[in-house]
């Protein structure tokens, strides 16, 4: 029987697991399964698999090994950054993020606003999708300890200015006392953009295995040496003592090489872009009343994010859906809460456009005759719902 | 996530789309709206939205002309935002949509040809900025008319009045003399004194000569002229009633009223160019060698300046409109006025060919913040204001195309999101029918709400739930319960009005 053939467009969302990666996983699962603690060889084979995939991300983010360390997703990294950072403090502490951090950042951000131990600012974004960078400049306080921003945004895809940032923050701190730490969710940045941490200027960055064809439930943390943060996760002591818990060997290993991939894959960028192009002009070209948003320059290469008057999110998805194509919608219809994504309100999309708001993010796999399916399905798909809308 | 029944329902929607000649509607959304003395564009006029009426026609955004369907208004006590381009002002609150493009924000954008790859939408008023491109549509409709019938009766004691032709043709000469009429021409309408009469500069000895010409080739008339060289005036008098009736007829009474007639405004482009010189020679004026040359046209009439903007605008010449307020020059009081510039240099070149001079300077500028394409006018915001506002706002609800004309963009009407169509007879839904923009199940609770509620009495029909429809559909996920809930309420909303409806007209 053929395999029914779909076309994914949700990748910001996860990816597939690149077959050479889940080649050089596999074994850790059937025959070097051993735990990475124990000193027999069977231990010391998983040992050395690990250390060699920490190797393979220093050496992609230009650090030295000892200053990686894995973690369960980046959302844990995301959290451990923070709330390893407050524990030392007994102050009241200052945080710099933004308003369209991922919800790993703003969630422990807000918590730690209700419980009064830290004071949050929230840095807005230009309706092209990025923070400027004076608005960080003056957001700093005497009692900073934090500034954290995201890399690339899921959403909408656009690219922040984190060199900059890095930059200037490393000017403000060569005046303090009290260094400020400045860190990076990069889980959709690393497939796209150059993550040398020396190059961006970030003490601390997490990245995801599941979002560059690596496997899920493996994250990792870099936080530069020198800088004091308290584990999180208590008990055995392994990670050097920062993490604890019995290794996600295969995981460890699957992230390791498909960071390593993303190294060789960077031809492969180019023709995304193509495609990505190729979607969006076709989309507004056949499609009337259809609006793209946040800034086209600053942006990863696979996401176009576009709105259509008068069809709403979810009911694109779900059309799409029985045609087999997979994408996503920060229409509020499609969230749990009800409300708009907060990414798209506060690039200053208004409810109706973010209602009608559809992201596709192509990745290594999405073929030229994926986008031309798209474009041939979808104009019908918005007809019939703009038809059922009366608009 | 959805139950089988709900997809069903959604791909394949029963009772879908708008219904013709419903005997009731009900709509749930939210409404956004303008204030009352906002002008839009009614054909064949600009008139206060507060004043316009349901099966009115209305210009849309697209050039084409629809049915108000319904006007509302509600008191608003809140944040209003005052929008200003070259074409006019416009009040409203901050939720009202407008057709625009907006910017991406570096400043050399203009010089680059990717503003014409923007792709206009519909944009929230709060949301624009300066700068920002709104769209204005070219009314392109076009409707030859080869003769004019004057059909003005003869009074009883004229014996003075010559016979004029009962039908003259309709060409350029004709419109060029309505065009010195529109600037310069006044009507005098008492008992045995019924004339026309043009004051002209006593420098302005061609048009003399042109009235002179007219009159005589198209109506066998002949002008006498008067002049007063003391006041620097030239008076041509064209001595005849029925003319003189027919031109209060078709242009309006008094300086402050006059207007274009609509069969003009929809001439061929060639025969309004025709209009536009008589109109430009009579009070407009060109001045090729200023630095910045620009041609400008003055005149009292608010409908005749909105008139002439629309006319420019077919003509693809770009201009901005002035307010001059009430103001006292000399002792002499001067009305309130209304200044049309034209100073970009692709439109002067076209103007100055309609008035037949040769176009020549060095100081002009080429247009990057507005263009023209196909159909629309493009054309900058120049200036935004917020302010506090405690009133009634208006908005309308416009068949097919659901927007409107304002005297400077075109206006998206009410955000409803979910439309029911009745039919019924004796207190029975004999058919129904939805429009709704929303998500699967907004769409699905919908379509199951009309095929309930049809052949249910009224009485019936309002005691359907949200439950019920949930239940109908199989299961509907918690948090889309209150899709089925915006259902019933359209239902209960169209059941309502029709019974307001019913005791009105009985």
């Amino acid at each position: 029987m053929n395999k029914r053939r779909f076309v994914y467009l949700d990748n910001a969302a996860t990816t597939p697991v690149d077959t050479a990666v889940f080649k050089k996983m596999q074994p850790y699962f059937f025959e070097q399964y051993g735990n990475p603690s124990t000193i027999y060889n069977l231990g010391i084979k998983a040992k050395q698999a690990i250390e060699n995939a920490r190797n393979q991300i220093a050496n992609f983010l230009k650090c030295s090994s000892n200053e990686i360390y894995f973690t369960g997703s980046a959302s844990e990294s995301d959290n451990w950054i923070i709330y390893g950072l407050l524990s030392n403090k007994k102050k009241k502490i200052h945080i710099i993020t933004s308003v369209i951090e991922h919800k790993a950042i703003l969630e422990p951000c807000k918590n730690l606003e209700e419980e009064g131990i830290a004071e949050i600012t929230y840095l807005p974004i230009n309706e092209s999708g990025l923070i400027e960078i004076n608005s960080l400049e003056k957001a700093i306080k005497k009692n900073t300890l934090l500034v954290s921003i995201m890399y690339a945004n899921s959403e909408i895809g656009t690219v922040q200015p984190i060199e900059e940032m890095g930059a200037l923050i490393k000017r403000i701190n060569s005046k303090r006392k009290e260094k400020i730490i400045f860190h990076t969710d990069a889980v959709q940045a690393v497939n796209y953009l150059n993550c040398d941490v020396q190059n961006l200027g970030v003490d601390s960055l997490s990245l995801s295995g599941h979002k560059i064809y690596g496997p899920k439930g493996i994250g990792a943390l870099y936080i530069r040496s020198g800088i004091s943060i308290n584990p999180l996760i208590h008990g055995g002591g392994q990670e050097k003592g920062m993490r604890s818990g019995t290794e996600n060997v295969p995981g460890i290993v699957g992230l390791g090489e498909a960071v390593k991939k993303v190294q060789s894959s960077k031809s492969k960028v180019q023709k995304i872009k193509v495609l990505r192009n190729k979607l969006i002009t076709g989309i507004l070209k056949d499609i009337p009343d259809s609006q793209f948003n946040g800034s086209l320059e600053k942006r990863l290469p696979n996401n176009a994010h576009i709105s259509f008057k008068g069809a709403e999110g979810e009911s694109i998805v779900i059309e799409l859906s029985q045609k087999d194509i997979f994408v996503s919608t920060g229409s509020a219809c499609a969230s749990k809460s009800l409300s708009p994504s907060h990414v798209l309100t506060s690039l200053g999309l208004s409810h109706e456009e973010s209602h009608c708001s559809v992201r596709f993010t192509l990745g290594r796999q999405t073929k030229d005759e994926d986008i031309k399916y798209v474009l041939k399905v979808l104009p019908g798909i918005i007809k019939r719902l703009r038809k059922i809308s009366g608009r | 996530m959805y139950s089988k029944k709900v997809i069903q329902h959604f791909q394949n929607p029963r009772n879908m789309g708008k219904m013709k000649n419903p005997d009731a509607m009900g709509e749930v959304g939210n409404p956004t709206c303008l204030l009352p003395d906002e002008k839009i564009f009614l054909d064949p006029e600009f008139t206060v939205i507060k004043n316009t009426g349901k099966k009115n026609l209305i210009f849309s955004h697209d050039a084409s002309k629809n049915k108000i369907i319904n006007k509302s208004s509600r008191d608003y006590n809140g944040k209003i935002i005052e929008i200003k381009n070259a074409l006019g002002k416009i009040s409203l609150t901050p939720e009202h949509l407008i057709y625009a493009l907006k910017l991406p924000n570096h400043s050399k954008y203009f010089r680059t040809k990717h503003k014409q790859k923007l792709i206009p939408a519909w944009y929230h008023a709060k949301h624009l900025e300066q700068r920002d491109i709104v769209l204005y549509p070219i009314l392109k409709k076009i409707k030859d008319i080869k003769y004019i019938k004057i059909d003005i009766p003869k009074k009883k004691f004229d014996f003075k009045s010559i016979d004029i032709p009962k039908k003259i043709q309709l060409n350029s000469e004709l419109l060029r003399l309505f065009g010195y009429f529109l600037s310069e021409g006044n009507i005098q309408d008492k008992p045995c004194k019924t004339y026309i009469s043009f004051s002209l500069n006593i420098k302005e000895k061609d048009i003399v000569k042109d009235i002179k010409k007219i009159s005589k080739k198209l109506f066998g008339l002949d002008v006498k002229i008067k002049e007063v060289p003391k006041n620097k005036v030239v008076i041509v008098f064209l001595y005849n009633a029925r003319l003189a009736r027919f031109f209060k007829q078709l242009f309006g009474n008094g300086a402050e009223y006059k207007k274009i007639p609509n069969f003009i405004m929809t001439l061929p482009l060639d025969k309004q160019k025709s209009l536009i010189e008589g109109l430009w020679k009579g009070d407009g004026c060109i001045n090729l060698n200023r630095i910045g040359p620009r041609a400008g046209y003055v005149t009292i009439s608010y409908h005749l300046a909105q008139q002439i903007k629309l006319l420019l605008i077919r003509q693809k010449i770009v201009l901005s409109m002035y307010e001059e307020k009430e103001k006292k020059v000399n002792g002499v009081n001067h009305k309130k006025a209304y200044r049309i510039h034209v100073g970009h240099r692709d439109s002067l070149k076209i103007l100055c060919k309609i008035l037949g001079i040769k176009y020549s300077s060095k100081g002009s500028y080429k247009s990057i913040t507005s263009w023209f394409d196909n159909d629309f006018l493009y054309t900058p915001i120049t200036k935004i204001e917020r302010k506090d506002y405690k009133g009634k706002v208006y908005n309308l609800e416009v068949e097919d195309k659901h927007s409107f004309l304002s005297e400077a963009f075109a206006l998206h009407n009410c955000g409803d999101i979910m439309r029911l169509y009745l039919k019924i007879k004796d207190d029975k839904i004999i058919d129904i029918s939805f429009e709704t923009m929303g998500c699967v199940a907004a769409i699905s609770t919908s379509s199951m709400i009309t095929e309930m509620a049809k052949g249910k009495t009224l009485a019936q029909a309002l005691k359907i739930s949200y439950n019920d429809v949930a239940n109908e559909l199989g299961k509907l996920p918690p948090v889309k319960v209150h899709c089925a809930d915006l259902a019933v309420k359209a239902l209960q909303k169209a059941i309502k009005n029709y019974g307001s409806s019913k005791t009105k007209t009985h």
